[in-house]
């Protein structure tokens, strides 16, 4: 006999067909933090490009704190040498440490983190622990001159820039640690995006004065910092090969793209190739992105190209790319063929339709349900504040793209998100240690938004903290499989961000979990039996 | 004595002809040396030997044209009609004059009757003669097709009658759908899409078997990257033309953006065949086919765009993507070259630029 199908069961479907956003927009509880990018009616184009966020456990409580990168006064018409009022607290940097209660404290007097610099226009933000201390160290870029902050692992940080010799110089934009010398002291690579001052502006736009597109200003280079292991830096640029190209870069993300022992980086550069250099193993790198497939669109065109990230989103266990762009382009996703080359995928990958439209700047492949593949979430807003004077068919303010990944094609889903934002960075991490992904994203004039997972279901997760020994002690460059998914060890990707360095796995609705790990030493690690749902640290075995 | 008036009288008359033609010669002798002033000189000089020479006064007309002196020419070219009223040439003359002056509605009928149709074309412009002015031009430009200006004024009459026909139709018929038509497609151009598309679903309500209004619509929302229901304008645009090559082009690259490449490769293949050659077509079918995995059509699809547009950026495209696809193949000799064919393009036509 068939059962009626009653009220109830109706209500049920119903309910379950209208799936909960994944994500509860939240403000952060003791955050009032604003992003002052100052615009003006000069337009300057610093105005639209900050501001950086980390997620970071400074004081290895096993809480993640936040770190906000602030952009500057501009109070009308600039004049070289600039003066963004770094000294007046509206315009600090910030450090919220995360309390027991979920909520936070602005500690940045505290720490010593207040005047950025008085002709610092602050950019993004890079963290890693350069000198193996077990604190995590905070690198800030800016238009101006860059800034190490040492975590002295008292609640404190001390300005080393001077004696660690990386201030760059110029417009210093998505930075991050990296070993790409495997030994065992992090190195910093730091994108600039072009030759640009406040004498050298120019008015673009018509009717409707708008911020110049990157062509107008002339390239500039990249900056790649080796670390001597002693608490300085050379700088390696020239030797290295990186500054043999120049670029209008604005994100950077690492990963070993053809298993060779070394990380790879992958720069994304606005209004032009993308670059891929391909670390060499002795020192060098070569700019290979048009051989390898990945420094054009499918038609052979540029890419306005903003955030970028280089992890693996089909589960093939080698890293792809993806960058965030301009409207009318797509978000531009490179599949890693395996053979040194990759393939454009973004019609493939439903990018096509989800992603025309928009214009992205931070961005992150995350498990955000736990299912075992790779999201996608995306910051987005374009660049021009006028932009629907210009083109009413385009949107300054937008809401983030969040969508699912099903076995490599992603559909979009209800972020949670119902007012759109002038989005920039996003910074990715489990913020209240539930085993679900979170968001932080920076928007230009207003406070940080928080985007709380709420979790819940049945899948199950894997959060794993490396502690290198013989590599460098945060783990970054290695590979880390769980379960047929493979997540590369880094902070750095997105735009301007840095992200938790935890490495999250959802495990769908498995319980246990297979976990190699391999260290950038070469060390090799397999963990078989591991129990899902726990924040667990693999050391690297102290000898071979 | 009669008889010898008569001839003193006869002889008299023809050396006055023999010397207003030698001074007629003299000024077309000094028109090939452009030499204007002297060419008046000797064309009054004509009319002064021979006062009802219609032609004098036509070529010292001509020759006032020369020197941009209008009210001249149009004094001289009138007396000539006056004395000869089928010399062409007075017409011609007198035409250009008027025209040049600004009196259109009074050069028409010289304009005509010598058959200078580009000049007439203008004048028709400038009274609002919009259909003859077109009718005139489209015959001058099948003479002179790569003349600027006659490409120019065909453009303007062509771009003006359609403003007045959409200006009327707006006017008299504001409910038609055709109105709304109108009014979508100049939202279209605006880029004000969710006007466009309101203007567009007001005409399809009023009459929707009319053939290109869903093609249009659905360009709309191929604009506002909407592309499922592009998808479903155009299909129904299909369901309507089926013949249509454009429709069945549109509708592949609908699919190709929502990543369905092989229904993408079978409507482009479609496209290509009720309309041969078109290189976007063939662009979009290549690289369809290449996602679907049908390398040789992409082949043969890519080849085919290089040898139709040679030096553009769409063959700038083909080679890369033929580049790409030999490179994938392990061809590796067809991919070096490929890639270098797409970079000397490149640094012809413009570095790769994001769009």
């Amino acid at each position: 006999m068939f059962r009626r199908f009653s009220r109830r069961d109706f209500l049920g479907s119903a309910v379950f067909a209208a799936a909960s956003p994944i994500f509860e927009v939240k403000a952060l509880r003791g955050v009032n933090f604003l992003l002052q990018n100052s615009p003006t009616t000069h337009k300057y184009l610093i105005e639209t490009m900050p501001g950086g966020v980390a997620l970071l456990d400074y004081n290895n409580d096993g809480l993640l704190d936040i770190f906000f990168v602030n952009g500057g006064k501009i109070a009308g018409a600039l004049r070289a040498p600039e003066n963004f009022e770094r000294n007046d607290p509206r315009y600090w940097n910030r450090l919220y440490r995360q309390n027991r209660d979920g909520s936070f404290t602005d500690v940045t007097q505290a720490a010593g983190l207040g005047n950025a610099g008085s002709g610092n226009y602050g950019m993004g933000v890079a963290i890693g622990d350069y000198d193996n201390d077990g604190y995590p160290d905070i690198y800030v870029t800016n238009y101006g001159k860059n800034i190490l902050y040492h975590n002295n692992g008292d609640g404190t940080f001390t300005d080393v820039t001077a004696k660690a010799g990386v201030a760059t110089g110029g417009w210093g934009v998505s930075s991050g640690f990296f070993d790409y010398d495997n030994d065992g002291h992090l190195d910093l690579f730091v994108t600039r995006y072009m030759e640009w001052d406040a004498d050298h502006n120019k008015i673009c736009g018509g009717e409707w004065h708008t911020y110049c597109p990157p062509a107008e200003f002339p390239a500039t280079t990249n900056v790649l910092y080796r670390n001597r292991g002693d608490g300085t830096f050379e700088d390696v640029s020239k030797k290295s090969g990186i500054a043999a190209k120049k670029g209008r870069a604005l994100g950077v993300a690492f990963a070993d793209y053809d298993e060779d022992g070394f990380t790879d980086i992958f720069v994304s550069n606005d209004g032009m190739q993308q670059y891929l250099y391909h670390n060499n193993g002795d020192g060098t790198f070569k700019e290979c992105a048009l051989e390898a497939g990945l420094a054009l669109t499918a038609d052979g065109k540029g890419l306005s190209g903003m955030g970028t990230v280089f992890q693996d989103y089909d589960n093939d266990g080698r890293p792809d790319v993806l960058v965030t762009v301009l409207p009318r382009e797509l978000y531009a996703l490179y599949h890693n063929d395996g053979d040194g080359s990759f393939t454009y995928k973004s019609l493939e990958a439903g990018l096509g339709t989800l992603t025309s439209g928009s214009s992205g700047w931070g961005v992150g492949f995350e498990d955000f349900d736990n299912d075992g593949w790779k999201d996608l979430f995306v910051a987005q807003s374009h660049v021009l504040d006028n932009v629907e004077k210009i083109d009413a068919s385009l949107r300054y303010k937008e809401l983030p793209l969040l969508a699912l990944n099903h076995q490599g094609r992603f559909e979009r889903a209800d972020s949670g998100i119902t007012t759109p934002l002038a989005a920039r960075g996003a910074a990715f991490g489990d913020i209240n240690n539930d085993g679900w992904i979170d968001v932080v994203v920076s928007t230009l004039g207003g406070p940080p938004v928080l985007l709380l997972n709420r979790g819940g279901g049945d899948n199950h997760w894997l959060s794993i903290t490396l502690r290198g020994t013989r590599s460098n002690r945060d783990g970054y460059g290695a590979r880390v499989s769980v379960n047929g998914q493979t997540r590369f060890a880094s902070s750095a990707g997105s735009y301007i961000c840095a992200n938790d360095k935890r490495l999250h796995f959802g495990l769908g609705s498995t319980e246990k979990a297979s976990v190699e790990v391999l260290w950038p030493s070469g060390a090799k690690q397999l963990l078989n039996d591991v129990r899902a749902n726990q924040f667990l640290e693999v050391r690297e075995p102290e000898r071979p | 004595m009669i008889r010898l008036a008569m001839f003193l009288w006869l002889t008299g008359q023809a050396a006055t002809a023999d010397s207003a033609q030698q001074h007629m010669l003299a000024g077309l002798e000094a028109r090939k040396q452009h030499q204007v002033d002297l060419e008046i000189t000797e064309f009054r000089k004509a009319i002064d030997a021979d006062p009802n020479s219609a032609a004098a006064f036509a070529q010292l007309g001509a020759a006032y044209m020369e020197k941009r002196d209008y009210a001249s020419a149009i004094s001289s070219a009138k007396r000539a009609l006056e004395l000869n009223p089928e010399l062409v040439i007075a017409d011609q003359v007198l035409g250009y004059a008027l025209l040049a002056q600004g009196y259109a509605a009074e050069a028409i009928p010289h304009l005509q009757r010598a058959g200078a149709q580009d000049a007439l074309g203008i004048a028709q412009i400038q009274t609002g003669q919009l259909t003859d002015a077109v009718a005139n031009f489209t015959v001058v430009i099948a003479q002179r097709p790569n003349d600027p200006d006659v490409l120019y004024y065909l453009g303007h009459a062509s771009g003006l009658l359609s403003k007045s026909a959409i200006d009327t139709l707006l006017a008299h018929y504001p409910d038609s759908a055709r109105a709304h038509q109108a009014l979508a497609e100049n939202y279209f151009v605006l880029r004000q899409m969710p006007q466009a598309e309101k203007e567009y679903e007001e005409a399809l309500r009023l009459r929707p078997d009319l053939p290109g209004l869903h093609l249009e619509l659905g360009q709309v929302y191929a604009n506002s990257a909407q592309w499922l229901k592009a998808e479903e304008e155009f299909r129904a645009e299909i369901k309507l033309q089926p013949g249509s090559a454009e429709a069945a082009y549109r509708l592949g690259s609908a699919l190709l953006q929502q990543g369905k490449p092989h229904e993408a490769h079978m409507e482009l293949e479609r496209a290509d065949r009720l309309k041969a050659d078109m290189p976007e077509t063939l662009y979009a079918l290549g690289k369809a086919a290449s996602l679907d995995g049908d390398v040789v059509t992409a082949e043969k699809a890519w080849t085919k765009v290089v040898e139709l547009e040679k030096t553009t950026s769409l063959a700038a495209q083909a080679h890369f993507g033929l580049a790409g696809l030999y490179r994938k193949q392990g061809k590796s000799a067809q991919a070096q070259h490929e890639m270098q064919e797409f970079q000397k393009l490149q640094s012809t036509i413009g570095p790769p630029r994001s769009e």
